[in-house]
């Protein structure tokens, strides 16, 4: 068994991770990164459209503040984030965004004098300050009051993760790529590594570390029709959910983008709207001021899914081979604006669908994008359940989302609580010492190497986990769509839970030999079922509608007796998760009420009040 | 990849021989390009007259530019050759993996690059041997040259000489032109174009001067 | 429309003692909007779970799939099948480090590059949290940026004979990656210190100018530019020493 030994151990080298360990090594930490590609390929590097912060630089941002930030994100949250890690959010955003600057982010910057813009499809001129030249600017993004989404073209996850993996590279991160963790080592109170799979090789080592970061950002790869990389299949949120004893929060929040190209699921960024682009039905004709007369197109991107799905169920939708969809206008922005602020939406047109977005529609239908729910931390980032494991970005449930994010602070998470729980994570590792038991490490190893030599000898069965997987993609979008109810949610419960029990029996068609796909998947493929069993389960627990999480049968935010978190854990053996509640938050900067989007009758928190 | 070169801390200074070098052999090579312009200039008046040819010649000779500036355009040449080839591949492997890197890529400037090496070997032993029998017999004139295209296999020894020369002429200032960014990504297909053209006239102008050596009378 | 695609794949699977390097077929059925990362998961799940594959974003970003696509290196997921001819042979890139199959090791050369260029801004200052960010202009923001859009897909190595042949050689993405740092006035580095990474024939007077790089980069980066102003600055600086001092400018 190969053994290897750090301070800080990080699953995932993408933005939330990687800033992590920048923090750790900038203090004297070693750090590892463990990641399933190159860490520059992770997925933070697809978010094109931008990061939130309230630093008001650009006329259309003036007078924004972190209170006016924490409104819009408590509020998008549907009151389900934890208000305490929201306002550590909102007011470390502005410094976030000046530290990548200093690191060598180009963000665009404020160019004083008069210009156009648009809003909801309309252009308008607004005069940018001549005093404000050269500061970080920022763009509109759905469900905000200010524009304050600092922005680098069409490129920002990626410019900021260049930037970081840098920064990284600078620092002494290592980076271990193509490697796979396949199981946490842990004693039921600590957590001492990991158990890797080399998927250049196939061998497994282990990693023992003081501190262990989950940072492996979504579980989307669980939906067919998902914007997510195909790396993100929760691998860090299944070794944390193997362990028994850590806990995922709120898994059944799982945001639609309302924005994926028809057929390739590939996401067009929000920024489409923000700038002015509209959404048209299978008449051409634009829709959603019907349905939000106030903020149209930009509304939060639940409500946009909810809207559309809503408008395509009328049969409004355009016929396709691929489903019905609707139609993305960007046309109107013209020329320049398509081919340089919006490059990379108007190469995959191009490249993707072979289609010209400055003369052609853009075909578009809501797709899984995002997972608010994730690895249940604290305030600090450290799991809840397990010492010496933490989790940051989209992997976590920090939580700073509730049931739905805005878009443009999932990626500004990444980099604040990269920021803020790299800093604990220092504190931990100059605070705490582990002990390493031999005996965790010995049998968390054999355990996996147990599991590999009993697929290679086809002893668990002869399951295809490709089968299994698509039978979960057909299960799971029927009961945890967009739109969800007790009967088809029960439904899908009971079949992915027969999927759990076959995915105990996957057997390989193939040698398995070295770096075999197949191998991964198969010793992955129960945990993705586990994971979209929490999703589904918890959905169907969850008898009312709250942000994305959208009942049919019960339509009303009830505040009264759901104004909490689910926690789920995995008992050995059991083929379901374990729910428990916990109130969203501790404390109220801004007590329950109305989103002002997205309709809706809410129960109130007061008993007395309620129906 | 290397990790005996990816693993020191700071770059180690690499000196300035290499730039240098990289200047003299782009200053060699524009300065043989002008040389073989006013070359083609020089032999191709034979068109218009060969007393024409033999009063240029007679200039040179005159000023003493052939006796020196042969022997000098001589030491160029090999200078040129020298640096050009510490580009050009002469272990088998590697030339095993240009070859096959030109074949998969089906790139034309990979495949010029290739013309361009290959020209370089035939003009090195044929360029010598041409400047060795004209400047071991100078004065340059019309008559002589004629004289000696008529004679024996010259006339097939120039026929092959001079579209390696042009093409290594018109490659070479293409490569010149991209490499140091005179000529930017805009410009570059059009320069292409021109730069061809001017290869076809020169080899044009080329084969008919020899042509009218072919066909003059010597006496 | 339906056409049946025959593929040529190459096959080794460097792990298994039995594996010997071959090209294997396969044949599909095309659907409509058919792009490699469609085929090659089809092939994968319906004919052979062993075959070994790189993706990631499939969107174009992330630079995962770069492979040789009939004989040029390419990005798998933006390649549509109806461009293409109806036999297609794909192999993996050269220059790295094969896994397997259509796998290569891109990010052990990367890593060794950004040491090798010291890819980061290299400053004297400190950040301070309290104060305000120092003032860019837009326009070279801009600029940085459209250097900065690499993806580090491997192609313009993949497709650089230079660098095929001399494997220390930086290639387009590195010297590219160099001409980002330069125009960054963040950045400290002097031309000297510039000079003393790329002003050798492992660097930037090592490019002999074939320009596959230019032509087969999947994000259009303008390498052709970059190579030539780093040469040219470059090459000055080695004989501004020479100038008479009026000439000098810095």
């Amino acid at each position: 068994m190969q053994i290897i030994q750090t301070d800080l151990l990080c699953i995932g080298a993408g933005l939330a991770g990687e800033r992590v360990a920048i923090e750790a090594a900038g203090n004297g930490f070693s750090v590892i990164c463990l990641s399933l590609v190159p860490a520059r390929r992770s997925h933070s590097s697809a978010a094109q459209g931008g990061m939130q912060a309230a630093l008001g630089n650009c006329v259309m941002g003036e007078g924004d503040s972190p209170d006016v930030h924490f409104q819009d994100t408590v509020k998008g949250s549907d009151w389900g984030c934890d208000q305490e890690v929201a306002r550590l959010f909102v007011d470390g955003g502005p410094i976030a965004m000046r530290q990548m600057a200093f690191w060598g982010v180009p963000w665009n910057r404020v160019v004083p004098g008069e210009h156009t813009y648009y809003k909801g499809g309309k252009p308008f001129t607004a005069i940018e300050k001549q005093e404000k030249e050269g500061l970080i600017t920022a763009r509109n993004f759905g469900g905000t009051a200010k524009w304050r989404t600092c922005y680098t073209s069409d490129g920002t996850g990626h410019a900021v993760l260049y930037t970081l993996d840098n920064k990284a590279a600078q620092m002494g991160v290592e980076v271990h790529d193509k490697t796979e963790a396949v199981a946490l080592i842990h004693d039921g109170e600590t957590c001492m590594g990991a158990i890797v799979r080399c998927l250049k090789t196939g061998e497994l080592r282990a990693y023992l570390a003081r501190a262990t970061l989950v940072a492996t950002g979504g579980f989307g790869r669980i939906y067919r029709e998902s914007t997510n990389a195909v790396i993100n299949d929760g691998g860090g949120l299944i070794v944390a959910l193997d362990t028994g004893v850590a806990m995922l929060g709120n898994m059944e929040a799982v945001q639609f983008h309302p924005t994926g190209i028809v057929p390739t699921d590939i996401l067009v960024t929000e920024g489409c709207r923000g700038d002015g682009g509209t959404l048209l039905d299978v008449n051409e004709y634009r829709f959603m001021p019907d349905y939000e007369p106030e903020k149209a197109e930009l509304a939060s991107r639940d409500v946009v899914s909810r809207r559309m799905t809503e408008h395509m169920r009328k049969g409004l939708g355009v016929k396709s081979a691929y489903g019905d969809h609707l139609w993305l206008d960007i046309r109107h922005l013209g020329e320049k604006h398509i081919r340089h602020n919006l490059r990379e939406v108007d190469e995959i047109c191009q490249s993707f669908l072979g289609r010209d977005p400055l003369y052609q529609l853009i075909p578009v239908r809501p797709t899984q994008h995002y997972s608010m729910g994730g690895l249940r931390t604290n305030k600090d980032g450290a799991a809840y359940g397990l010492k010496g494991l933490f989790s940051a970005g989209e992997a976590a449930c920090w939580d700073m989302h509730g049931f739905n994010r805005l878009g443009g602070n999932s990626l500004a998470e990444t980099i604040v609580a990269g920021m803020i729980v790299g800093g604990k994570v220092v504190e931990f590792l100059a605070g705490t010492d582990t002990v390493f038991k031999t005996k965790c490490v010995r049998e968390a190893f054999d355990a996996q190497q147990g599991r590999i030599d009993r697929l290679l000898a086809g002893q668990n069965g002869a399951e295809s986990a490709y089968a299994i997987r698509d039978a979960m993609f057909d299960s799971i979008m029927v009961g945890a769509g967009i739109f969800r109810n007790g009967r088809d949610l029960d439904e899908c419960v009971k079949t992915l839970q027969v999927l759990h029990e076959r995915a105990g029996r996957v057997g390989l068609r193939s040698d398995g030999l070295g770096a075999n796909p197949e191998q991964a998947l198969a010793l992955k493929i129960q945990g993705m079922v586990k994971l979209a069993l929490c999703v589904a389960y918890g959905a169907l627990m969850r008898t009312e509608s709250r942000g994305a999480h959208t009942r049919e049968d019960f339509p009303e935010r009830n505040d009264r007796d759901w104004l909490s978190r689910t926690l789920a854990t995995w008992k050995d053996g059991a083929d379901l998760p374990t729910l428990h509640y916990e109130p969203a938050t501790q404390t109220f900067e801004i007590p329950p009420g109305d989103r002002g989007y997205g309709g809706g009758k809410i129960i109130p928190m007061q008993t007395e009040q309620g129906r | 990849m290397s990790l005996s070169t990816i693993a020191t801390h700071r770059p180690v200074s690499p000196g300035l021989t290499a730039a240098y070098l990289d200047w003299l052999q782009m200053l060699t090579g524009a300065a043989l390009i002008l040389f073989m312009w006013c070359h083609m200039i020089l032999v191709s008046s034979v068109i218009v007259g060969p007393g024409v040819m033999n009063a240029i010649a007679g200039f040179f000779e005159f000023t003493y530019m052939a006796q020196l500036g042969g022997p000098a355009i001589f030491a160029v040449f090999l200078v040129h050759f020298v640096l050009a080839s510490r580009k050009i591949p002469f272990r088998t492997a590697e030339q095993k993996v240009m070859w096959a890197n030109a074949k998969r890529l089906e790139h034309k400037d990979t495949w010029l690059w290739m013309v361009q090496a290959a020209t370089a070997m035939v003009i090195l032993v044929m360029g010598a041997i041409h400047m060795w029998v004209v400047l071991t017999d100078l004065p340059i004139s019309a008559a002589k040259s004629a004289a000696r295209i008529q004679t024996g296999w010259w006339l097939l020894f120039y026929l092959c000489l001079l579209p390696m020369v042009e093409l290594h002429v018109g490659i070479g200032l293409y490569r010149i032109a991209v490499k140091w960014g005179f000529v930017g990504r805009k410009d570059r297909s059009g320069f292409k174009v021109k730069e061809n053209s001017i290869t076809y006239i020169f080899i044009g102008i080329g084969v008919l001067t020899l042509i009218r050596f072919m066909f003059l009378a010597v006496k | 429309m339906a056409r049946t695609l025959r593929f040529n794949i190459f096959r080794y699977n460097p792990r298994n003692p039995a594996s010997v390097a071959h090209m294997r077929e396969y044949s599909l059925g095309e659907t409509e909007s058919m792009t490699l990362f469609i085929a090659l998961n089809r092939i994968r799940e319906e004919q052979d779970p062993s075959l070994q594959f790189d993706f990631c974003c499939r969107a174009g970003i992330c630079g995962a799939c770069a492979m040789v696509v009939n004989g040029k290196p390419g990005l798998a997921c933006h390649t549509k099948t109806k461009d293409m001819p109806g036999e297609i042979s794909l192999m993996p890139l050269p220059f790295f480090k094969l896994v397997g199959d259509l796998s290569v090791d891109t990010g052990s050369w990367f890593r060794g590059m950004y040491q090798k260029v010291e890819s980061w801004v290299h400053t004297s200052k400190t950040f301070d949290p309290a104060a305000e960010e120092e003032r860019m202009d837009n326009e070279l923001a801009e600029k940085i940026y459209e250097l900065d859009r690499c993806i580090e897909c491997g192609c313009c190595v993949a497709a650089c004979g230079t660098a095929l042949m001399r494997e220390d050689f930086l290639g387009a993405v590195a010297l590219n990656r160099v001409a980002r740092f330069l125009i960054d006035p963040r950045d400290e580095r002097t031309e000297k210190e510039y000079f003393d990474v790329v002003g050798s024939d492992d660097g930037v007077f090592g490019c002999m100018g074939l320009l596959a790089c230019e032509d087969v980069c999947p994000k259009d980066i303008p390498l052709q530019d970059q190579l030539g102003m780093l040469r040219r600055k470059m090459a000055l600086a080695a004989v501004r020493g020479m100038l008479p001092k009026f000439l000098r400018k810095d």
